[in-house]
């Protein structure tokens, strides 16, 4: 086909909005080689170089000759909102299918067999997802003329954000035929990903590389241990910085504390977390118009987003690997003369990137149980089903399916919705593949702790270098280094900001699968059968009063006074209606003691009276030893119950426990106490069990 | 198991004559029938071209060359399914299925040189391929049958197995399963040759097991996802008498049924091998029929000895039509 220059130029005038605009170095080379089908073609360009236009204009110019609609792989929703936009403007009829927008699929569908869309952008679950594959994509696939591939980087072992699907991907690319399209763009790849790209998508793969120096960042490392710090850092410096930004956090967790506590200060932010849902879109919308002065997000808020002129990137903890740090300070100062990308790192950061790292892989444990209740079954398994047959949390259940069956070939395959052995064995390269990549992810760990001990000035050539990129334009940091000190005062307040806070939790509203038979009980469980929405006071091992809570657990065998304080004030501020005018708790064999003085003590201090009436009836293991909710629900089925001759009291009442995790133990008191004429029942806890 | 990555050959068959089916998709209307196919290889062979040049890029010139035999239009539609053949390519693969050309090195010799043109243009499996060189017993028979021959049948695949022979078979219920069964329950080597559905027999444990013991192949000529058509069984017929040394007809139908069809094949045109009838137990009016075409009643072997004279029998009729074709795989 050949390649219409003016037309090209035309449509990314209009697509820019700006009548000036040229290209910029190497974008029409890139449509040129791909409308012309000179085969495939790698773009490492960073984020704001305009990778869209490349596509986008090519996918119009395929359409223009009579070609069939261009499919973009891309992991990243807010990116293709965004993208969705732009295309739009250039007449390119964009259309997404993703898990957020179930209701518009049908018309979606009904369109792209009208051959009324230019471009369908997908992420790569969506293409892993069987139903999608079978019902939808099929009827389109045969049409498909061009394949685009964002963060292609992720189809190497050594890229530094490896997603498990990318393998899918990567065996898709590895059939394709020479004729079809293909694309893949990325804004970083050191020189292990170009070899291992090349050796994915063809030893014929054009590479079009750019600059990897930000001469207009300034970035600086600043080592606060404590999450008070910090907290007060962001505080006290917020007000001092230019423009708007974003406050990186690695968890969902800590994004909303730390926005909470921001606004508690008089700053105008937002978290924006994966968990945020529909609003997400009305965020970017907010920082891109400047209405709030920065996103506290993780890393939802992802390497698509392009605000131009943002003019501060915050990390409250530091990020696993070089690359992604780059990436996301990267964002800051693309169309500015200067602008900030601050690291501040703290004590935890460690902790939970092992946690990533270690949870990574499914253990030779959970992939042994996973395929042993598998061969048992020779018509297969769902989900719950296995999660009754094995004791592996969910989350790692589903985990340990994803990740083998992406294996080439797999030991498993999903048919329709059970899972079931396929001829084949998982081999040892998994294993080793697992191993390799942990370790790779340790090696980055230790760059990056390196990267915080670097001297002001010298951040952006070790970057630059740790990329493979070429360090010798990098020029002195335009900006003056933030203060690295923190006023005392805002410190103490962070604390008790950190310490206020509870945590609500919801009542279960359905038994388990398979129900409770010791107890007769399945299904939806009756509306007056309900507990009522709880509290936590924290979170195992937490800062704030979840380190009290475990001390007390382990050590003390005895709940401190300051955690009855705490649970008092957070029962004011929380104050649940009709208000309990009674107190019970949850029996343990273990520590019979142990909860029932805190509740006693608790009730004193809340001038309530408190009864026990419930009793455990034999041993069970700690719910938290059971890893998923249908092991825990059959551990509590039958240990618990009613054992005073009569119900004390009639009205509402608080239900204490220490631990809350997969609230089946509170479930089932509630159950018992309603069932047998209490009011609403109030569950409180001391903390909630860790991560998942 | 092996036979992926595909050969870019394998790519362009696949191409331009599979299905590609996943889900309930509507099948492309282009694609090439055996015939229109083979024309078309023929005429690529005559311009010095192989199938995988239709795939280099942009090659207008190529197809313009094959306008002749092929409407320039309709291939390039088919090739340009390349991303749909990814998808289905990748399916296969994850439930280990590999599949293969014609074009390919691995394609067994025995089906190319005994049936030249009518050879599948594609073979899709799972399990060991090196089973499919090795020869052995075709055992075919009816769906339906009575218990004894079923018991006869397995005995028959038993028998194979515990003299070192492969079992060759439809795996169909009935007799073919009856047979397979026999074999494999003596530690035999076993191939299975589908009509259908091979995706979902190959899924099914007590396969599934035998595949990964290495004791078993399943192949198709046709989608691991296509279902039963009369046409597919026929065809497939072909396929099980020329993967095999000699051939056992356990039951059949009079001038009906597959069965019939496919013995009748062997013994009036294509002559590849011994053909045996059941010669014990019930009378059959279609084994009869057979006998009357030449067919040898089985002498019903007992030992290793007696099996192995089975496979060089003194009276087979020297090929009538076919000339060319070697009665015995060449090496």
């Amino acid at each position: 086909m050949t390649y219409q220059s003016e037309k090209s130029l035309e449509l990314l005038r209009i697509g820019s909005g700006s009548p000036g605009a040229r290209f910029r170095d190497g974008q029409e080379e890139a449509i040129r080689h791909i409308v012309e089908g000179r085969g495939r073609l790698l773009v490492v360009q960073s984020t704001g170089w305009g990778k869209s236009f490349v596509y986008f204009i090519a996918a119009r110019l395929l359409r223009e000759e009579g070609n069939g609609p261009a499919l973009l792989i891309s992991p990243l929703l807010s990116l293709m909102r965004n993208q969705i936009a732009a295309a739009h403007r250039m007449g390119v009829r964009a259309a997404t299918i993703n898990s957020d927008n179930l209701d518009e699929w049908s018309d979606v569908e009904e369109r792209f067999g009208k051959n009324e869309i230019d471009i369908l952008l997908i992420s790569p679950e969506r293409l892993a997802n069987e139903r999608f594959r079978t019902q939808v994509l099929a009827r389109i696939a045969g049409q498909i003329s061009l394949l685009v591939i964002d963060e292609a980087h992720c189809i190497s072992d050594w890229g530094h954000d490896f997603r498990p699907h990318y393998r899918l991907l990567e065996r898709i690319v590895r059939s394709l035929p020479p004729n079809l399209r293909l694309l893949a763009t990325t804004a970083t790849a050191n020189n292990r990903v170009l070899a291992d790209l090349a050796s994915v998508l063809g030893p014929r793969l054009e590479v079009s590389r750019g600059d990897l120096n930000r001469s207009s960042l300034s970035l600086q490392t600043i080592s606060l241990p404590s999450q008070a710090e910090r907290l007060a850092w962001l505080a006290e410096q917020l007000g001092t910085l230019q423009g708007h930004g974003i406050i990186y956090t690695l968890t969902v967790r800590d994004a909303e504390q730390v926005a909470g506590w921001l606004k508690s200060r008089g700053h105008v932010v937002e978290a924006y977390t994966g968990q945020t849902g529909p609003g997400r879109e009305e965020l970017e919308e907010a920082l891109l118009h400047n209405r709030v002065k920065a996103l506290v997000a993780t890393t939802a808020l992802g390497m698509g987003y392009d605000k131009p002129d943002l003019a501060f990137v915050v990390h409250y903890q530091s990020p696993g690997s070089v690359v992604a740090y780059y990436q996301q300070a990267g964002r800051a100062g693309r169309a500015l003369n200067a602008a900030y990308g601050v690291l501040l790192s703290g004590e935890e950061e460690t902790n939970i990137t092992d946690w990533f790292i270690k949870s990574a892989f499914p253990s030779r444990r959970e992939v042994a149980a996973v395929l042993e209740a598998l061969e048992k079954e020779p018509d297969g398994l769902s989900v719950p089903e296995i999660m009754a047959r094995v004791n592996v949390s969910k989350g790692r259940i589903e985990k340990t399916m994803a990740l083998l069956s992406l294996e080439s070939p797999a030991p498993m395959a999903k048919q329709g919705h059970k899972w079931q052995l396929t001829a084949a064995k998982l081999s040892e390269g998994f294993w080793e593949r697992a191993e390799r990549l942990t370790a790779l992810r340790r090696t980055e760990q230790e760059q990056m702790q390196e990267y915080v001990r670097l001297p002001f000035g010298e951040h952006m050539g070790f970057l630059v270098r740790a990329l493979d990129g070429d360090p010798s334009g990098v020029t002195p940091p335009p900006l003056a280094p933030l203060p690295t000190t923190v006023d005392e005062g805002v410190v103490r307040e962070a604390v008790a900001y950190l310490c206020r806070d509870g945590l609500p939790f919801e009542p279960r509203k359905k038994w388990p699968d398979g129900g409770m038979p010791q107890y007769g009980v399945k299904g939806f469980i009756a509306q007056g059968h309900l507990a009522q929405p709880g509290r936590a006071l924290s979170i195992l091992g937490d800062a704030g009063w979840g380190g009290d809570v475990g001390r007390g657990r382990s050590l003390d065998l005895h709940f401190s006074h300051e955690l009855v304080d705490a649970c008092v004030k957070m029962m004011g501020e929380w104050n649940p209606q009709t208000y309990p005018t009674w107190v019970t708790c949850i029996p343990s064999l273990r520590h019979p003691d142990l909860v029932p003085d805190f509740a006693r003590r608790l009730a004193d201090a809340l001038g309530l009276p408190f009864h026990v009436v419930l009793a455990k009836t034999n041993h069970r293991p700690e719910q938290k030893t059971m890893a998923n909710s249908s092991q825990q629900a059959r551990n509590i089925d039958g240990s618990l119950a009613f054992c005073a001759p009569r119900l004390p009291r009639r009205g509402p009442l608080f239900l204490v426990d220490d631990l809350v995790d997969s609230r089946w133990t509170f479930t089932v008191a509630s159950w018992l106490l309603r069932s047998h004429g209490s009011g609403e029942v109030w569950p409180v806890a001391l903390a909630q069990a860790g991560r998942e | 198991m092996m036979a992926l990555p595909l050969s870019p050959n394998a790519q362009a068959i696949l191409l331009l004559t599979a299905p590609l089916m996943v889900g309930h998709a509507p099948l492309s209307p282009d694609l090439l029938t055996p015939g229109e196919y083979n024309c078309l290889a023929r005429h690529l062979r005559e311009l010095g071209r192989q199938p995988a040049d239709l795939l280099s890029s942009d090659d207008g010139d190529l197809f313009r060359a094959c306008q002749p035999v092929m409407d320039e239009g309709r291939l390039g539609r088919l090739v340009r399914r390349g991303f749909l053949l990814s998808q289905v390519v990748e399916r296969w693969e994850s439930r280990a299925i590999w599949v293969m050309s014609r074009a390919d090195a691995e394609y067994p010799r025995r089906l190319k040189g005994r049936l030249r043109e009518d050879a599948p243009p594609l073979l899709y499996g799972c399990g060991d391929i090196r089973l499919l060189t090795s020869g052995g017993l075709a055992v075919v028979g009816s769906r339906q049958t009575n218990h004894p021959v079923i018991e006869y049948t397995m005995a028959a695949g038993n028998l194979a197995a515990r003299c070192g022979r492969t079992l060759v078979s439809g795996g169909a219920k009935g007799i073919d399963q009856a047979a397979m069964d026999g074999a494999l329950a003596a530690g035999g080597n076993v191939v299975g040759v589908l009509a259908d559905s091979l995706e979902k027999v190959a899924l099914k444990r007590e396969n599934r097991n035998s595949i990964v013991e290495e004791q078993l192949v399943l192949i198709s000529p046709y989608d691991p996802c296509a279902g039963f058509t009369v046409g597919h069984a026929m065809q497939r017929n072909k396929v099980i008498y020329a993967l095999a040394d000699a051939a056992l007809v356990v039951s059949s139908d009079v001038n009906k049924g597959g069965t019939w069809a496919g013995a009748v094949e062997q013994l009036d045109k294509l002559r590849l091998l011994p053909v045996y009838v059941r010669s014990t137990g019930e009378s059959s009016k279609g084994l009869d029929a057979l006998r009357e075409k030449g067919a040898l009643p089985w002498p019903n072997p007992q030992d290793a000895g007696e099996f192995e004279a089975l496979f060089s029998p003194t009276m087979v009729n020297p090929p009538a039509t076919q000339g060319s074709l070697s009665l015995f795989p060449e090496k």
